[in-house]
């Protein structure tokens, strides 16, 4: 398993949006520092003020943030930089599960296509690691079980994976069918059932 | 999907709130395992990347100690002999002596020999043959194959150094990088591509040997089409066409392995045919195609006119040649002198021993109009020092420059040579040999020469490609799967008169169809580990040292913290690797507040079950550390390649490599050692056997072992996939 060093803080209450969409139109209903809300255009102006998130991370787990940045770094010259559209990926790297949403908002509702051509360096990028990872609380086994259970019509554990294939791609933010594939492979049995206990093990697993 | 979408849609709507929230947890935490999937993949592949390139380094240093050795050892002594032979240059020069010695006549071919019959000339219908009989397993029998061989010869050696393709007639050509014995992959290109023919004119990029298992299959059918349609198939050498190389990376034991009784003379063969494929390919003028790349050296009119083949291994210069010149001789006296006087670490910066020999078989490129070539020009490289030497030389040969020295850098630098993002040039010490160079250089390479875009391969790629220098330079890998199953796509390219290379990526899937790309990722990095945890047990002493630095205080405890750890690792093992990232996958014990108990962590580390407890423990170490040294040391000295080594000359290695590594063995050690493993007794020991005795092969292991490609079923992995220790 990869290292988890990230230790979140308590979780302060915060639902996830109900929204049927992937676009970042959301109301925030945690409390965001002030800033959060103008519309920011320019890539390195971070949403929200660095000085106002106190960094808490050691040296050790900074080291260890810096090489897994630079494990995605693909500029020729190695800069240290990402796009913006990594960062997502880069948290959950280093062990957070930020919605999409929760990164847009971190990178100050970025236009589409300024997604995969605005840069981020590591001093940019670790306040927003900070932020994201003070979020509250990530769900556990339990909370995926609860959540897979409201499909489960016949109560005998076990969900129709076609359902969920359907629940995947069209509800939250959804995943392409290419992603869902992926997630679901080698998951459901003869029937196109899943066991969902142990498939969130599986997700849970890593 | 009607009635099932109404459904579902009625139940969203009493379980809204619910199913969403489900939805997002799964795809949050979906995403997550999808990064850290990906983060594991990519440091999986610097740990392959580092490792492989640090093992062609020992390759070079090797080499250069052996040839130290050559010149510092007195001509009678028995370590001389053990390694003069692999230095020893073809010894029946002549043509027609070659003929004889490979005849093939006087091969029978067994009746139940049931794999393909060759009969020359070849024809399309026997190339395609052979691509199904290697299909379908079967083996050329070495009579064919030795006709295969010299037929071969005489084709190339009338090629150019440097070849020319045209795209008119709307040919396009289809080029591809390397292989590296991966016959799967080969195969998957004439599925999607088709197979060469007047229509489809083909290129190959070098490195067609070593690590995969079918090196010699894709020899064969390289070379049948290339008799069958010598206009359209053309081949430059790879840094692994070179039999020195083939030694540490499998090619030389796979041909003795399938070819028993003829093994050495093919090997014998090969070795001339592959300093007769040329270096380089142009396409149109415009685009150049090589294996490596290029230096801020590189002169496409030099390249075009040496005697390619006298570079029979790119990694020493040519021997003396006797007939032509008064003052040199050929005795190791002066190259001694020259060596002692001169010599430095580098392969890179090699010292001239030798003067030009005629220049019979020059090829007739000439690239002289390109501007700022002048022929004289070239003399005065020469240093100074050189000249002493030279000079007699100078005399009797003609205008042009006999500059060998010049002219085996340059071949080293095409054949090994990667590009790098900084503008510049400066040698490539990760390999060992080569340089790597810079966007401006490119830039002023292309604009001399007139060229438009520079194709190359020799470095494996994700995607199987990848473009630098502004587009300018392609970079192109055939091999897919190189370091693991599902571990990068191979790629190869399409040419048209318009010269817009059109890319087209694969990956040869037998294994990778079957596995989820969680299988596979985890158990490449699962191999990974494996091996860089070996290294690290390999760096005890050193790795001791290192970490007791780190206790300024002498508390004599055996404790390190992570940042120290991580510094000390890097600082020993010089890979670059992201050890904090890893950690957790490298330190199994439990860390106390942080601090890793490093004692504990060898005992972990310690490869298990060998027979080595007796052992003294710093040869031991050595023996892990250089395993594939020592393997290839032990291929050397068996001289007539039987597997098998005399006990003596056993001991005759160990005593060459204790001084290669300045270690102090014992001959007791060194004959603890022998006798655990003679056990027939009859004073030789089967190479195979020693290695394994200790654990130093590892049939799941990829690395530096001529790669077997996993061999299993999917059913196999499954079965692995709980084993921690995979």
């Amino acid at each position: 398993m990869p290292p988890k060093k990230i230790e979140p803080k308590k979780p302060e209450p915060k639902k996830p949006e109900p929204k049927k969409d992937a676009t970042p139109a959301a109301k925030p209903t945690a409390p965001q520092p002030a800033g959060l809300e103008a519309e920011v255009v320019a890539p390195k102006e971070t949403p929200f003020d660095p000085k106002s998130i106190t960094l808490e991370y050691s040296n050790d787990q900074i080291d260890e943030f810096k090489e897994a940045f630079t494990l995605f770094d693909r500029t020729p010259t190695g800069e240290m930089k990402i796009t913006f559209a990594q960062c997502g990926d880069v948290m959950r790297a280093l062990g957070q599960n930020p919605t999409n949403s929760d990164v847009l908002r971190v990178l100050g509702k970025p236009r589409p296509e300024d997604m995969s051509t605005k840069m981020v360096d590591f001093e940019t990028f670790l306040p927003m690691l900070q932020h994201i990872s003070r979020a509250k609380d990530q769900g556990n086994f339990e909370d995926f079980v609860e959540g897979l259970r409201v499909f489960d019509k016949e109560g005998n554990g076990t969900i129709m994976g076609a359902e969920l294939r359907h629940v995947l791609a069209t509800l939250g933010e959804r995943m392409t069918e290419d992603e869902v594939d992926r997630l679901m492979a080698g998951q459901e049995d003869a029937n196109g059932c899943i066991n969902y206990a142990s498939f969130v093990k599986h997700i849970l697993s890593g | 999907m009607g009635c099932g979408v109404s459904k579902s849609n009625h139940f969203h709507k009493t379980h809204g709130k619910k199913a969403l929230r489900a939805a997002v947890l799964i795809q949050r935490w979906y995403r997550q395992y999808v990064a850290r999937l990906e983060m594991r993949r990519r440091y999986t592949w610097h740990i392959f990347q580092s490792v492989e390139y640090s093992g062609e380094q020992a390759q070079i240093k090797l080499h250069n100690f052996l040839c130290y050795l050559m010149d510092n050892f007195t001509p009678a002594s028995n370590e001389r002999n053990l390694i003069s032979h692999i230095f020893r240059d073809n010894e029946v020069c002549r043509d027609p002596e070659w003929e004889r010695y490979f005849c093939y006549k006087n091969i029978e071919v067994p009746e139940l020999y049931s794999g393909p019959h060759l009969i020359f000339p070849l024809t399309m219908d026997q190339a395609i043959g052979l691509v199904d009989a290697f299909r379908n397993k079967k083996q050329l029998h070495s009579r064919y194959l030795l006709q295969l061989l010299l037929e071969t010869w005489k084709q190339i050696r009338m090629l150019p150094n440097i070849n020319r393709i045209s795209t008119c007639h709307s040919k396009e050509i289809t080029i591809c990088g390397d292989l590296h014995g991966q016959l799967e992959d080969l195969l998957l290109i004439f599925y999607k591509n088709g197979m060469p023919s007047l229509e489809k004119p083909y290129l190959f990029n070098g490195d067609f040997v070593d690590r995969g298992k079918d090196s010699i299959e894709i020899l064969i059918i390289m070379f049948s089409f290339l008799l069958v349609y010598p206009g359209e198939v053309y081949l430059n050498r790879g840094n692994h066409e070179d039999h020195i190389v083939n030694l540490r990376y499998g090619f030389t034991k796979e041909v003795l392995t399938k070819y028993k009784m003829h093994g050495k003379r093919i090997l014998k063969l090969l070795q001339k045919i592959f300093s007769w494929l040329p270096l380089a390919t142009t396409i149109d003028h415009k685009v150049l195609v090589l294996h490596g790349g290029i230096s801020d050296t590189t002169d496409l009119g030099l390249l075009a006119r040496v005697d390619r083949h006298h570079y029979v291994s790119a990694l020493r210069p040519p021997k003396n040649r006797p007939k032509s010149v008064a003052e040199m001789s050929i005795d190791s006296d002066v190259s001694r002198d020259l060596f002692h006087n001169k010599r430095r670490n580098s392969v890179t910066y090699p010292k001239s021993l030798v003067s030009r020999d005629s220049f019979q078989n020059r090829s007739l490129q000439d690239f002289s109009k390109i501007k700022g070539e002048d022929e004289l020009d070239t003399q005065s490289v020469c240093s100074p020092r050189r000249d002493r030497a030279e000079k007699g030389c100078a005399d009797s040969v003609s205008l042009e420059s006999i500059n060998c020295e010049e002219e085996w850098k340059q071949i080293l630098d095409l054949l090994w040579s990667d590009p790098m993002s900084k503008d510049g040039c400066v040698p490539n010490e990760v390999r060992g040999g080569g340089c790597y160079w810079g966007p401006d250089v490119t830039e002023d390479f292309l604009n001399k020469h007139n060229l438009q875009l520079l194709i190359r391969s020799h470095e494996c790629k994700q995607e199987g490609y990848e473009f630098c220098h502004n587009r300018k330079v392609l970079t192109l890998f055939s091999a897919s799967n190189y370091y693991d199953v599902g571990s990068n796509r191979g790629a190869y390219v399409k040419l048209g008169p318009d010269l817009v290379p059109y890319v087209i990526q694969y990956q040869a899937n037998s294994m990778t169809r079957k596995l989820t790309v969680r299988q596979s990722v985890r158990q490449t990095e699962g191999s990974a580990i494996k091996v860089l945890r070996e290294q690290l047990f390999s760096h005890k002493s050193d790795l001791i040292c290192a970490f007791k630095k780190f206790d300024s205080e002498n508390t004599g405890l055996c404790f390190v913290s992570v940042n120290d750890w991580a510094c000390a690792v890097e600082g020993v093992m010089s890979l670059g690797l992201p050890w904090r990232v890893m950690r957790s996958q490298l330190v199994k014990c439990k860390t106390n507040d942080s601090m890793i108990d490093y004692n504990e962590w060898f005992h972990e580390l310690a490869i298990k079950g060998s027979s080595a407890d007796h052992i003294d423990q710093s040869l031991l170490e050595t023996l892990y550390r250089h395993q594939a040294t020592l393997e290839t040391i032990f291929r050397i000295v068996d001289l007539d390649n039987s597997g098998f080594i005399t006990m003596k000359d056993f001991v005759q290695t160990w005593r060459l490599l204790s001084s290669f590594l300045k270690l102090e063995i014992t001959d007791q050690a060194i004959a603890d050692l022998a006798i655990d493993i003679d056990q027939n007794n009859d004073g030789s020991i089967d190479i195979e056997e020693f290695m394994e005795a200790f654990r130093l092969t590892d049939k799941k292991s990829r690395l530096e072992r001529g790669r077997s490609m996993f061999m299993g079923t999917a059913t196999d992995l499954t079965k692995l996939e709980g084993d921690p220790n995979i």
